[in-house]
């Protein structure tokens, strides 16, 4: 879906002619001796996505015991890729109200809905079919949510109010946009995923779903997938986005000094009985980028892992950024486990000329001064 | 460059602390097999703790750890003198190339004659940035200037460390330039299923060494700031061998018939980074490229109104 969502900024016909041929290039570099045998069902089918999901979904729910796996050496095991995409918003649709839980016929008939909507395609707007390269949530194993939003605090399920300074910040971002156009050069081209810089969702990994909603990164359905690798003293964490990794001690060692700023933070993890806890801190500041959500290197992010079934990860998650959220909020959701357990390289920078092509457009439209401002295309 | 050349010169100096440890016998000899392995929890552990044992629990050499090599093959991996670097005029000795005895056992690489040409060629060249849409985008200057993935074996002698994190199905490595990573298959074998800079492994244990089989490239590899390469018909078989708790030898044969008139060789020691806050940071180098990339095709700055 965030290939969908990257169209939407690119509103010229060259540009979106070649983005499509930079997602399909990747595609064709990553997917494995493709034709060979036959693809299964649920990910040609939507009625056999949508049952098994459903499927899945209520076997998982209706789990009443279940003993976590234990590591040779001892831990909770949560080896294995889990998948990350969801068609769960992030913040719960305002006519929902108080509404925190569908009923699981309702939760059934909201994924329903998401996934043939996903799968429908107006040959008027989309030049690709994106299910063709399986890049569809519904065709990567995500399931039905009993929550209408992946925010559970506040209570509405919204995101808290910004802090003065952030809207500030954020009315002063616009106003340079509308002055100048930041795709116009790559040093001011603000989009990590389009530089190649970050995967989609490494920190946190779950983001929130539905086309058109939230943030512009929200749930991929393609390259949703997070591979955990454990082994003794550490949860290493690998995207198939991007390839991103997450090394995550968590044999008790402090903090990097603060000295130290990364685009993913500064990792510690531990273990609270089945829970791996994982707290990050130390980012960067990604200018001319911002962080999730608009975020200042000032977050910090609170994970836990816990192992609730043979196939579902729960994973809540708290954000806390004192310039940019007036209080802390928090996430608690599900991630499926997908097979098989590998992650396939994903050279993006290597051969950006999607990039290349974006950039170009944009400059082509703004000399032609048809298109100086984002958005504000003369008629054609 | 910088902070290359600062992990680099605080390396040699605990390389010559490791290294007089082992020359001196003081080097723990591996546990037996099945022991179970040491797991401290405390606040500070005297050392990283998953490197505590000398054996995991299913009996191998424990390689878990953050490792480095401490050479300058990353230059040139075949002998050569010191030399002033690129651009010497702003970057003097920051810039310069330092010298080394070379990894490649026997000395000299054995080139096919054209191939020798291309390698002389790449040298020449090594420096040229061509960004382009087109399918000779990859036949430009040395990848590394350029954050692309470095392959392999490149990647176990840059100048920077890696990790190994290591259970019975799998091994991955982590490698702290560009955050390259790489999964060894120890149960599953299987064909590459698609190319790829960093090659697909197959990994196997022969007693106590760790043999890696690494196909499936896509022949953009360089092997170093030399211009020394192979291609798509490479096949790289490693050998990691412990020497002691934190050192072991490094070995690989490298045959590729396209270009080589027969099979060679390079090894080298890998080191233990022994500091007890070893961890490997983010060198995520795609902003430090994006300036020297686009500049040239007029995409980095942003066109001010007069040009339009």
């Amino acid at each position: 879906m965030h290939m969908r969502n990257r169209m939407l900024w690119v509103t010229t016909a060259i540009t979106l002619a070649m983005v499509g041929a930079l997602s399909i290039t990747v595609l064709v570099a990553q997917t494995p001796a493709a034709g060979k045998k036959a693809l299964p069902k649920t990910t040609t089918d939507t009625d056999a996505a949508i049952k098994a999901a459903a499927d899945a979904f209520k076997k998982e729910t209706e789990l009443k015991t279940y003993t976590v796996p234990k590591t040779s050496w001892g831990e909770p095991d949560l080896r294995g890729v889990w998948n990350t995409a969801t068609y769960t918003r992030l913040q719960r649709p305002v006519e929902l109200g108080n509404k925190a839980f569908y009923t699981e016929e309702e939760a059934i008939a909201e994924y329903k809905k998401a996934a043939e909507s996903d799968a429908e395609v107006d040959p008027r707007t989309v030049h690709y079919d994106w299910k063709e390269y399986a890049m569809d949530a519904w065709q990567g194993g995500t399931r039905p949510n009993l929550r209408t939003s992946l925010i559970v605090d506040p209570e509405n399920g919204r995101l808290p109010p910004l802090t003065p300074e952030a809207q500030q910040r954020r009315a002063a971002a616009a106003a340079a946009a509308k002055q100048q156009d930041p795709m116009l050069g790559i040093k001011t081209f603000g989009n990590l995923y389009t530089r190649c810089v970050l995967g989609l969702g490494a920190l946190p990994l779950v983001r929130g779903g539905m086309p058109g909603a939230d943030s512009a990164a929200a749930a991929a359905g393609v390259t949703a997938e997070a591979f955990f690798f454990q082994s003794p003293g550490y949860m290493t964490i690998v995207m198939q986005s991007n390839n991103d990794v997450r090394i995550i001690p968590t044999d008790n060692r402090p903090h990097a000094p603060s000295q130290v700023r990364q685009w993913l933070g500064d990792s510690r993890g531990h273990w609270e009985g089945n829970t791996l806890v994982v707290e990050s801190t130390n980012f960067n500041d990604p200018k001319p980028a911002t962080h999730f959500l608009g975020a200042t290197d000032s977050i910090s992010i609170v994970e836990r892992f816990t192992r609730v079934g043979p196939n579902t990860m729960r994973y809540q998650y708290t954000v806390s950024d004192p310039k940019t959220w007036t209080k802390p909020w928090s996430v608690d959701t599900t991630m499926p486990r997908v097979d098989p357990s590998m992650i396939y390289e994903f050279a993006c920078h290597e051969q950006n000329y999607g990039l290349i092509n974006v950039v170009t457009g944009t400059q082509i439209r703004f000399r032609e001064g048809t298109r100086d401002l984002r958005g504000n295309g003369a008629p054609e | 460059m910088r902070i290359r050349w600062t992990v680099v010169s605080t390396l040699v100096a605990a390389a010559a602390v490791v290294w007089a440890a082992s020359i001196q016998g003081q080097a723990p000899a591996p546990a037996a097999a099945g022991q179970a392995p040491a797991a401290p929890r405390a606040a500070a552990p005297a050392r990283p703790a998953a490197a505590a044992g000398a054996r995991t629990d299913d009996g191998r050499p424990n390689l878990n750890g953050v490792w480095q090599a401490i050479n300058s093959a990353n230059w040139d991996i075949e002998a050569h003198h010191a030399d002033a670097g690129p651009h010497n005029n702003i970057m003097g000795a920051w810039g310069a190339e330092p010298p080394g005895m070379g990894i490649v056992e026997g000395g000299t690489i054995p080139y096919k004659p054209d191939a020798l040409k291309k390698k002389q060629d790449n040298f020449k060249n090594r420096m040229m940035v061509k960004v382009s849409n087109d399918p000779h985008r990859f036949d430009t200057g040395d990848t590394e200037l350029q954050c692309y993935r470095p392959g392999v074996p490149r990647a176990n002698y840059m100048p920077f460390p890696f990790q190994i994190f290591q259970n019975k199905e799998q091994i991955l490595m982590v490698y702290e330039y560009k955050g390259a990573m790489r999964t060894v298959f120890m149960d599953k074998h299987q064909d590459a299923p698609v190319d790829s800079w960093m090659g697909w492994s197959n990994g196997r244990w022969e007693g106590d060494t760790l043999v890696i089989d690494v196909t499936g490239f896509n022949g953009h590899q360089w092997l170093d700031r030399a211009g020394n390469f192979f291609s798509d018909t490479a096949h790289v078989v490693e050998r990691w061998t412990p020497r002691g708790r934190d050192h072991m030898m490094y070995e690989a044969t490298i045959e590729d018939p396209t270009v080589y008139t027969r099979p060679w060789k390079i090894s080298f020691p890998v080191y233990r980074r022994l500091e007890t806050n070893a961890q490997l940071l983010e060198f995520n180098c795609v902003p430090f490229v994006e300036e020297m990339m686009y500049t040239p095709l007029g995409l980095y700055n942003p066109p001010n109104r007069s040009s339009r």
